[in-house]
C-alpha cells in the first residue's frame, strides 16, 4: 500500500471516527487465555517512555493480573543495538519488541516471527511484510506558552512570523527519528524556503522533546513545534501551555510492536500484543499517551478530529536523509 | 654433602620465584586489565574500522572489511572540527577553574583552623552525588536569561545583572562549579598525609606562612593536583548532560553531543562514534604521558618513619575571611543547584513569572514523589544500585591498589603499560563504553550476562583511571623506608600493604572507595547496554524518567539519590569510626 493512499484512508477514517460508536471490547480465545497464564510472564523491550508503558502494562493487569509483564526500555539507535547484540549471540530475551518506526525495526527484521493479531484486517497502516504493528501513532503539534504569548500561531507558516523571533524553539533533527520527521514534513510540503526562514527567526535547539517541552512551559521559550505524547498530557495536567494540530498537515510516524521469533513466553507476548491491538487498548493509546491510531474507527486525540496526517514516505526518505540532514544543519546552526 | 645440598636447593628454588613473581604478578594485573579494559576497547577498535556491528554474525565478511572511512569522516567533519574547538575551550578553562576552587576549599578544609570546617568538607562534597543531567537542568533554572531564579531575583532587588548559563562562560562556569569536588577529593587526601616538618623547616629559614604554602605545601601535592586535573578534563570531555541542556541552546555543540546524536541516528552510526572515542583515547594517553614527563625524576615523599599530624594553620583573624569564602563556595556550588532541584521536585509546573510565585506555596505538592514511588522500578533499581555499588566499590578498590601500588612502588615488568592501559579508557563517553562492553562481554558463558555481577565489573573498568589515580596521589607519599624497614622485618609483599600501606593511605582509601561508589551510583553509559529488566539501577531509571517528559518525577528521583548516596556514606563513616574505635 503506498504512503499517500495510506493517508487518505487514514484522514478518512479518523473523521469518520468521529461520527461512530467505538466498540472497546477485547476478546481472545480460551485457549490462548490459558496458555497465557501458564507461561505467566513476558518481556517487552520498549522504546515508549516508561510511565507510558507502564501505564499500559497496569491496563493489562487490570484484565490479566495473573501475567507479570517486565519491560527494558531504551531509545531506539541503543534499542537496536542491543537487539542486535543479543539476536547474534542467541541471548534475546524480550518476547515482544516495540521500536519508533519501520527504520527502526527492520534493522532488525530478522528477530520477528509472522504474527497477525486477529484484527489485523481493521489495521490501516501495514508493512509488506506484517511483522511489526502500528501500535501507536505519533504526531507533531503546534504549542505555545499561554503566559507569555498573546498572539499564539495558528499555522506552521505562522512560526516565520518575526514576531517570533528569539522567543522560539525547535528540535533539532538530529535527535532520531520524530526530528527527522518533522524536517523532512517541513521540507517537503512547505519548502527549503520554510528552514530559512525559520532559521532566521533564531529558535533555540534542544537536544529531544522533553527538555523543549520543559522550556515552553517554564516560559524561555513562547512558541514551537513539540511532539504530541510530550506535550498533550501536559495541557491535560494544567500546564500553561496550549497546543493544536496544524491544518497544513500533521507530521505522522507509527510506533511499532512485534513479536520475536525466540519468544520464550510466545502466548503470553501474543495476549499482550492482541490486547494492546484490540479497540480497547488502541482507545488507551489515545486517551492516555495522546496518540492517534491506525485501528479503523478507533477516536483521536482531543483536537485531532480533523487532523491531516502525513507520512514519510519512506524510499525517498533513505535517498534523500543524509544530504537533508547535512543541509538543515548548515541552515540552523552556523560556525559558533 | 647431602645436608649442604638440602639446604641449597630450596634456596635456588626460591630465588627462581622471586625472579617469576615479578612477571607473574604484571602478568595477571595484564590479563585483569584484558578483560576489563583491553578487551572491550578492542572491539571499540574493530568497530571504528569497520561499518557494522563486530559481533553481528549475519555480516562476518563486512567485520573483516576494515576501513578508514570512520576515520576519515572524522576528521574531515567541520561539525566535529568545531565541536572539538568548543570541548577544548569549555574542559580546559573549566577543568582550571575546578582546580582552583578545589584546591582551595581542600586547603581551607584540611589545612586551617576555618571554623566549621568539617561540616563544610563534608557538604561541599554533595555536587558529586547529583547526575550530571540533572544538575544541568537545575542550573538551567537558576542561570536562564529569561526565566532564571537568579535573574528574578536580582530584578526584584534592583541589582542590573543578568546571567546568562546558555553561553561558553555558562559551560565553563557550570563545569567548574560541579566538578571542583572531584579535586577536592584529590587535594584533600593529599593533603591529610602532609608531613608538618617540611612547612616547619620552610618556616624556620625565614619564609612566611603563606608562602610556606605556595613554596611547598602546594608544590608537594602537585602529583594530586595534576592527576585531577588530568581526569577532570577527561571526565568533561565525555559529559553529555552539562553541554546538551546548556550548550544546544545556544548553539555551542561539544563532542559529547555530537557523538549522542549518532547514536541516536536511524540507523544508528557507533561505528563512527568509535572512531571519535579511538581519538579521544589517544589524547588521554598524550595527557598521562605529559604527566608521567612533569613528575619524572622528583620526590613528593611526605610520610616518613616519623609520626605526624598534619598541621593546622592558624589564621587568626583571617580564619573569618576564609570562612566567608567556603560560605559563598557551599552557597554557590551546593545550596543553589539543590534548591532549584528540590523546587523542581515540589512544585506542579516551573513556570515561575516573579518571586512571589516562586514562594506561592499552592503550587507546590507531593504529586511527583506519589508518582515516583508508585512505580515498582524505584525500589528495585535502589536494592540493585546499592548491590552494584557495593560490587563496584570492593572490587574496584582492590584492583586500583593492585595497579597503583605497582606503577608508584614496584619495578614489576610493564608497570607503565599498566598505568597507560587503565588510564585510556577514562575519557571515552559514558555510553559508547557501554556498548564496547556489549560487544565484548555478550558471549561471556551463562551466569554472568544479565546479571548485576556484570554491571559491577563494567563500573569497575569504567572507574579503575579515577580509582587508581586517587590512590598513586596517596602512595607517591609514602617513604619507601618504610616498607623496606616492614620487609626486613619479615613481612610478605601481601602483609606490607595491610599493615603499612592502608593504614598509612586511608585517607585516599577512603576517598577511593568513596568515589567508586557515587560513581558506580551516577554512571549511566554503561548500565544502559548491560541491564535486563529484573536488574534496572537508578540512572537509567532516571534516564526513562526524564525521557518520559516528567521532568518533576526526574527531579524528586535526583533528590532521592542525593539522600540515597548520602546515607550509605554516612553510614559507611560511622561503621568506620566504630570499627576504629573498638580496635
Amino acid at each position: 500500500m503506498k504512503y499517500p493512499q495510506i493517508l487518505v484512508l487514514l484522514g478518512a477514517s479518523l473523521i469518520v471516527s468521529t461520527a461512530q460508536a467505538q466498540s472497546t471490547g477485547f476478546t481472545a480465545t480460551p485457549e490462548l487465555i490459558a496458555a497465557a497464564k501458564k507461561e505467566g510472564k513476558l518481556t517487552v523491550y520498549t522504546v515508549q517512555d516508561p510511565e507510558g508503558e507502564l501505564k499500559m502494562v497496569k491496563a493489562f493487569n487490570k484484565r490479566f493480573p495473573e501475567i507479570k509483564v517486565s519491560m527494558l526500555r531504551l531509545p531506539g539507535g541503543q534499542l537496536v543495538t542491543r537487539v542486535k547484540a543479543e539476536s547474534s549471540s542467541n541471548r534475546l530475551s524480550a518476547d515482544l519488541i516495540s521500536f519508533s518506526d519501520t527504520q527502526e525495526s527492520n534493522q532488525v527484521a530478522h528477530v520477528f516471527a509472522k504474527y497477525a493479531p486477529p484484527n489485523a484486517a481493521d489495521y490501516q497502516y501495514l508493512e509488506a511484510d506484517k511483522d511489526v504493528w502500528p501500535r501507536a501513532i505519533g504526531t507533531w503539534v503546534i504549542c505555545s506558552n499561554t503566559m507569555t504569548e498573546k498572539n499564539p500561531p495558528k499555522t506552521w507558516k505562522d512560526l516565520l512570523k518575526p514576531e517570533y523571533k528569539g522567543r522560539m524553539g525547535e528540535v533539532t533533527i538530529l535527535t532520531g527519528g520524530s526530528g527527522w520527521t518533522r524536517s523532512f514534513f517541513q521540507r517537503e510540503v512547505m519548502g527549503i524556503e520554510y528552514w530559512q526562514g525559520l532559521a532566521a527567526n533564531t529558535p533555540r535547539l534542544y537536544p529531544s522533546g522533553v527538555p523543549m517541552t520543559d522550556a515552553l512551559i517554564r516560559g524561555e521559550i513562547s512558541v514551537g513545534a513539540l511532539v504530541s505524547n510530550q506535550s498533550l498530557p501536559k495541557v491535560a495536567q494544567g500546564a500553561p501551555m496550549q497546543c493544536f494540530f496544524p491544518p497544513e498537515g500533521v507530521p505522522a510516524k507509527p510506533q511499532v510492536m512485534g513479536l520475536t521469533k525466540t519468544a520464550g513466553s510466545p502466548n503470553a507476548a501474543k495476549l499482550y500484543l492482541d490486547w494492546m491491538l484490540s479497540p480497547e487498548g488502541q482507545v488507551f493509546v489515545v486517551k492516555e499517551w495522546f496518540m492517534f491510531s491506525a485501528l479503523k474507527g478507533a477516536p483521536t486525540p482531543v483536537g485531532g478530529e480533523n487532523a491531516k496526517l502525513w507520512f514519510v514516505e519512506r524510499e525517498k526518505s533513505i535517498r534523500v536523509q543524509s544530504a537533508w540532514v547535512d543541509e538543515w544543519v548548515k541552515i540552523f546552526t552556523p560556525k559558533r | 654433602m647431602a645436608l649442604i645440598s638440602a639446604a641449597q636447593m630450596p634456596q635456588k628454588r626460591a630465588g627462581t620465584i622471586e625472579r617469576m613473581l615479578p612477571w607473574l604478578w604484571s602478568g595477571s594485573l595484564l590479563a585483569t586489565l584484558g578483560f576489563l579494559v583491553i578487551y572491550p576497547m578492542l572491539m571499540l577498535i574493530v568497530g571504528a574500522f569497520t561499518v557494522v556491528s563486530p559481533i553481528s554474525s549475519a555480516t562476518a565478511t563486512e567485520v573483516s572489511r576494515f576501513s578508514l572511512q570512520n576515520f576519515v569522516d572524522t576528521l574531515t567533519s567541520p561539525a566535529v572540527g568545531q565541536a572539538v574547538l568548543n570541548s577544548v575551550i569549555a574542559c580546559g578553562a573549566g577543568t582550571v577553574f575546578a582546580v582552583i576552587l578545589g584546591v582551595m576549599m581542600s586547603w581551607i578544609v584540611v589545612r586551617t583552623n576555618t571554623p566549621a570546617r568539617r561540616i563544610i568538607g563534608e557538604i561541599s562534597k554533595v555536587p558529586l552525588f547529583i547526575p550530571p543531567l540533572v544538575a544541568a537542568v537545575a542550573w538551567s533554572i537558576l542561570g536562564s536569561p529569561d526565566t532564571g531564579l537568579l535573574n528574578i531575583f536580582f530584578q526584584k532587588m534592583g541589582i542590573a545583572i543578568n546571567i546568562n548559563l546558555y553561553s561558553m562562560v555558562g559551560l565553563i562556569t557550570v563545569f567548574a562549579m560541579y566538578y571542583c569536588p572531584y579535586v577536592y577529593m584529590f587535594a584533600s587526601s593529599a593533603l591529610m598525609n602532609m608531613d608538618p616538618s617540611f612547612e616547619e623547616a620552610s618556616e624556620i629559614s625565614g619564609a612566611g606562612a603563606l608562602r610556606t604554602q605556595f613554596q611547598i605545601t602546594f608544590p608537594l601535592i602537585a602529583p594530586a593536583i595534576l592527576s585531577s586535573m588530568l581526569l577532570s578534563f577527561v571526565i568533561m570531555l565525555g559529559i553529555y548532560g552539562v553541554p546538551a541542556v546548556l550548550g544546544l541552546p545556544a548553539n555551542i555543540s561539544l563532542l559529547p553531543v555530537h557523538l549522542y546524536q549518532l547514536t541516536v541516528l536511524s540507523p544508528p552510526q557507533y561505528n563512527a562514534a568509535a572512531a571519535v572515542s579511538i581519538i579521544m583515547i589517544l589524547v588521554t594517553l598524550v595527557f598521562v604521558y605529559l604527566q608521567y614527563k612533569i613528575l619524572a625524576g622528583r620526590s613528593y615523599v611526605t610520610i616518613s618513619g616519623k609520626g605526624f599530624r598534619p598541621k593546622t594553620l592558624e589564621l587568626g583573624i583571617w580564619r573569618w575571611f576564609t570562612f566567608a569564602l567556603a560560605l559563598i563556595y557551599i552557597v554557590v556550588v551546593v545550596i543553589l543547584p539543590v534548591f532549584a532541584l528540590t523546587v523542581m521536585a515540589f512544585r506542579k509546573f516551573m513556570f515561575i513569572p516573579s518571586l512571589a510565585s516562586l514562594f506561592d506555596l499552592t503550587q507546590y505538592s507531593m504529586g511527583h514523589f506519589e508518582s515516583l514511588f508508585d512505580n515498582p522500578q524505584t525500589l528495585m533499581s535502589m536494592w540493585n544500585t546499592l548491590e552494584v555499588g557495593l560490587i563496584t566499590a570492593v572490587i574496584g578498590l582492590a584492583v586500583a591498589l593492585s595497579i597503583s601500588y605497582t606503577v608508584q612502588r614496584s619495578k614489576a615488568p610493564g608497570r607503565r603499560l599498566i598505568d597507560m592501559i587503565s588510564t585510556s579508557a577514562a575519557s571515552i563517553p559514558g555510553l559508547i563504553v557501554g556498548v564496547a562492553y556489549l560487544w565484548a562481554w555478550i558471549g561471556l558463558p551463562d551466569g554472568l550476562y544479565g546479571t548485576l555481577w556484570i554491571l559491577g565489573l563494567a563500573l569497575v573498568g569504567r572507574h579503575i583511571p579515577d580509582a587508581a589515580r586517587i590512590l598513586a596521589s596517596s602512595l607517591i607519599q609514602v617513604h619507601k623506608d618504610l616498607e623496606e624497614a616492614a620487609w626486613i622485618a619479615g613481612s610478605g609483599m601481601f602483609k606490607t600493604v595491610r599493615t603499612i600501606i592502608l593504614p598509612l593511605c586511608k585517607p585516599g582509601v577512603i576517598a577511593t572507595v568513596s568515589l567508586l561508589f557515587i560513581l558506580s551510583v551516577r554512571e549511566l553509559g554503561t548500565s544502559l547496554f548491560l541491564y535486563t529488566a529484573d536488574t534496572i539501577v537508578m540512572p537509567v531509571l532516571l534516564l526513562g524518567l526524564y525521557e518520559s517528559g516528567t521532568l518533576g518525577t526526574t527531579a524528586a528521583f535526583g533528590l532521592f539519590q542525593i539522600i540515597f548516596i548520602a546515607g550509605v556514606i554516612g553510614l559507611a563513616n560511622v561503621i568506620r569510626h566504630l570499627v576504629t574505635r573498638n580496635t
